[in-house]
């Protein structure tokens, strides 16, 4: 190579660098840097007002001999396992179902998708005033109409329920998603397959297993490491439904902005909760998505 | 003739003796020019209107001192106020709460001797006693500032109900629990009592009346924590024992709908609420009638106002009361025209016109605490008519809550400071909610709620 290619060689690189540098710049200051500043806060006892003091692991310590933590784990764990599977089984059972031709199959497509796509805020309403006790339908047919009960109760609030329904609705929330991606993959299947395995003598269940399932697979390991992420941090649906399902987030945002305000600890929790993650993701991406 | 000539002249030497000496003291009251600031916590733009309109009255009347109003948000006010004491520039005078009165006195910001001297000016004996006593420094007979409005809490309960069961006002531990038994019927959809069982501010203050009236307290004068007594714990047993007449599962003050929509006999509630059940555009919100017709309780009860009472006051051990006290306080200032200038302004504004103004900016959440002010008819007129549908008599009892207002952050005039942080990290509820819907055994909820805690006061 020439002193001059290598000039211009040079030359192109830096003219790259100044291409990407507002981006870089970008996702320095809104992504490196919180995530980066946490880190650093959370070896610190943060005071709101006056310096911070440095402490070592402490606050990590702290979170890992706190039994309410591992409650919090615990929950965490049920409510990712069980929202998962949940919103991608009824994802693609419902998938299955419209795929096939019947009259008003786009309107249905259309209504299924309503859940996903309102307000978190107004459907825990909806929700509340649905299971409310006192003056909600639910209560009103199952005890008052049909007696199914003996009293009437409040299912939401029970702190017995509080995690089943928590779990019930994110389900009933986000399956259209999975529904919305396994349905698209399932229109691209070639028909030829199917008819192939019918020559062959395939049952219903083998078409399913042998055809259907393989070329939906890498989909649905997509959309299952999407919600295990998804549902991993989230905090408003748990929050606003319920009082006292405690899922990591939201014990995360109870140590940090309620009460003594403890943002050490909490900058350390969202580490821990970064780790337990990314984790999971690796692992995940390695041996079920085979990168 | 001349005995009626001496005695006509003796007359007039008085008068004139008189009205020069009257004269005299006029000049030596007269008022110095200053400019001062009244900082208020009433931020809402019709609210500091109104206080702009007194403002703007009294300096006619006094036009060498010059007030400005700066609204400032409650929550802001300790900021504030630390950071211009370090500025040096406190304002005269200010609107705050108790607490607030308690903290910014006790670290000697506050002109405590103009303060008493206007209190007792008005006289002691024209105050209700609470708010005097939430006020109160360290020296007996010393106040860190002036009490001006407060709120009450108590139970509403419906009186027609009470009388066709021939039972006694709640104003008892017996005759509440009582009558929650009596009224819960679920059956039927109708609930004896609200008291507050999820984990937010609502379930300590209803707690916090129900503790007090049975002596119970979190600390002692010192700030030393005595929060796991035998007192404590009976409240704690009894509250427990209420909230079986709740309606079903954790509640907390939204559940004083059905209350308005007459599925329940009594609910824990501050006088904020007496608007609601007295004005149908105000009830709304509480009932199902737009959407739901047939309903039972969807509609307005224009009788509901006239059914319901208030007992302010329970006793079991002691009378107790539970409310929060609005107080003006002078700050210490360099120049004594200032101070002056904030006396003459306070005074003004405890005067029956003014006062009255300041009040019905919201009527039932604000009220007067001087005995003379709610007992008069200007007061009862409120600009909405909500006064007059309860009646006098009536809205005097309310008020008269005042009398043993108590808090559990200030024992004997000292503010414990922990209990700001107990308060805000919400131990009680959360210990109330343990016992109450997980089932917890109190022992161990109480010992839960007592090493919570301590962390905070040992840290």
């Amino acid at each position: 190579m020439t002193i001059q290619a290598k000039g211009l060689k040079a030359e192109e690189e830096r003219f790259g660098w100044k291409l990407i540098l507002p981006a870089i710049i970008i996702i320095a200051s809104l992504i490196f840097y919180p995530i980066g500043y946490n880190v650093f806060l959370s070896f610190f006892d943060v005071k709101l007002r006056g310096p911070n003091t440095y402490i070592g692991i402490t606050n990590y310590r702290d979170i890992i001999t706190d039994l309410a933590f591992w409650h919090a784990v615990w929950t965490t764990f049920l409510y990712v396992i069980f929202t998962t599977i949940g919103t991608t089984l009824v994802g693609l059972g419902v998938a299955l179902v419209m795929v096939k031709e019947f009259p008003l199959r786009g309107l249905v497509r259309a209504i299924i998708l309503l859940p996903y796509i309102a307000p978190v805020i107004s459907v825990v309403f909806a929700w509340q005033f649905f299971f409310d006790p006192v003056n909600g339908i639910f209560m009103h047919l199952t005890y008052e109409k049909f007696h199914l009960f003996d009293q009437r109760f409040n299912l939401i609030g029970s702190p017995q329920n509080a995690i089943i329904v928590a779990i019930i609705f994110n389900i009933w929330k986000n399956f259209p998603f999975s529904y919305l991606m396994i349905l698209s993959r399932l229109q691209s299947i070639d028909a030829t397959q199917y008819e192939a395995a019918e020559i062959d003598g395939a049952s219903g269940w083998q078409k399913f297993w042998y055809v259907t399932l393989p070329e939906v697979y890498f989909v649905v390991g997509s959309i299952v490491i999407l919600r295990v992420i998804w549902n991993f941090n989230k905090f408003e649906e748990v929050y606003l439904l319920t009082d006292n399902v405690k899922v990591l987030s939201v014990y995360t945002y109870f140590k940090a902005f309620t009460g003594t305000m403890d943002q050490g600890q909490g900058a350390a929790l969202s580490v821990i909760q970064f780790l337990l993650l990314i984790g999971f993701i690796l692992f995940y991406v390695k041996r079920v998505l085979k990168w | 003739m001349k005995r009626t000539t001496t005695l006509l002249l003796v007359i007039l030497l008085v008068f004139l003796a008189s009205g020069l000496l009257f004269a005299k003291g006029e000049q030596e009251k007269k008022v110095q020019p200053a400019s001062i600031e009244f900082w208020t916590t009433e931020t809402q733009s019709d609210r500091v209107s109104t206080i702009q309109a007194l403002v703007d009255i009294f300096q006619g009347l006094n036009p060498e001192i010059k007030i400005t109003v700066v609204p400032v948000d409650e929550n802001d006010m300790p900021k504030q106020v630390a950071a211009s004491s370090a500025a040096g520039n406190l304002p005269a005078l200010a609107e705050f709460g108790s607490e607030n009165a308690i903290d910014f006195g006790s670290s000697g910001l506050l002109d405590t001797s103009t303060a008493t001297k206007i209190i007792n000016s008005i006289g002691k004996s024209e105050f209700y006693a609470g708010p005097l006593k939430m006020l109160e420094s360290t020296q007996s007979g010393v106040y860190y500032a002036m009490p001006y409005h407060g709120w009450i809490q108590g139970l509403w309960y419906r009186n027609d109900w009470f009388k066709d069961a021939g039972l006694n006002p709640p104003n008892t531990w017996e005759s509440i629990e009582k009558a929650a038994k009596t009224f819960y019927q679920p059956s039927k959809n109708q609930y004896g009592i609200l008291v507050g069982t999820k984990a937010e501010v609502y379930a300590e203050q209803c707690f916090t009346q129900i503790a007090i009236s049975n002596k119970a307290r979190l600390f002692d004068k010192n700030g030393n924590l005595v929060f796991n007594s035998p007192q404590m714990k009976e409240a704690i047993q009894y509250y427990a024992g209420l909230a079986n007449y709740n309606p079903p599962g954790p509640q907390t003050w939204r559940a004083r709908d059905y209350y308005i929509q007459g599925k329940m006999a009594m609910f824990f509630y501050s006088t904020y609420i007496m608007d609601d059940l007295a004005l149908a555009e105000v009830a709304a919100s509480s009932l199902t009638g737009k959407n739901f017709k047939e309903l039972k309780g969807a509609q307005f009860d224009p009788q509901l106002v006239v059914h319901t009472s208030f007992a302010p006051i329970i006793t079991h051990k002691q009378p107790s009361s539970y409310g929060v006290i609005v107080a003006l306080g002078i700050f210490k200032q360099e120049k004594a025209a200032n101070t002056a200038a904030a006396e003459r302004f306070v005074k003004y504004l405890y005067g029956e016109d003014a006062y009255v103004t300041f009040l019905h900016m919201a009527p039932g959440g604000m009220n007067p605490v001087l005995k003379k002010i709610a007992a008069s008819d200007k007061f009862m007129k409120d600009p909405k008519g909500i006064f007059e549908k309860y009646g006098k008599k009536k809205i005097e009892e309310i008020i008269a809550g005042l009398e043993s207002i108590q808090r559990f952050g200030i024992v004997e005039g000292h503010l414990i400071t922990a209990y700001g942080k107990i308060f805000s990290q919400q131990i009680i509820p959360q210990m109330i909610y343990k016992i109450t819907q997980e089932k917890m055994d109190v022992d161990a909820a109480m010992n839960w709620a007592e090493g919570e805690m301590k962390k905070i006061v040992n840290k």
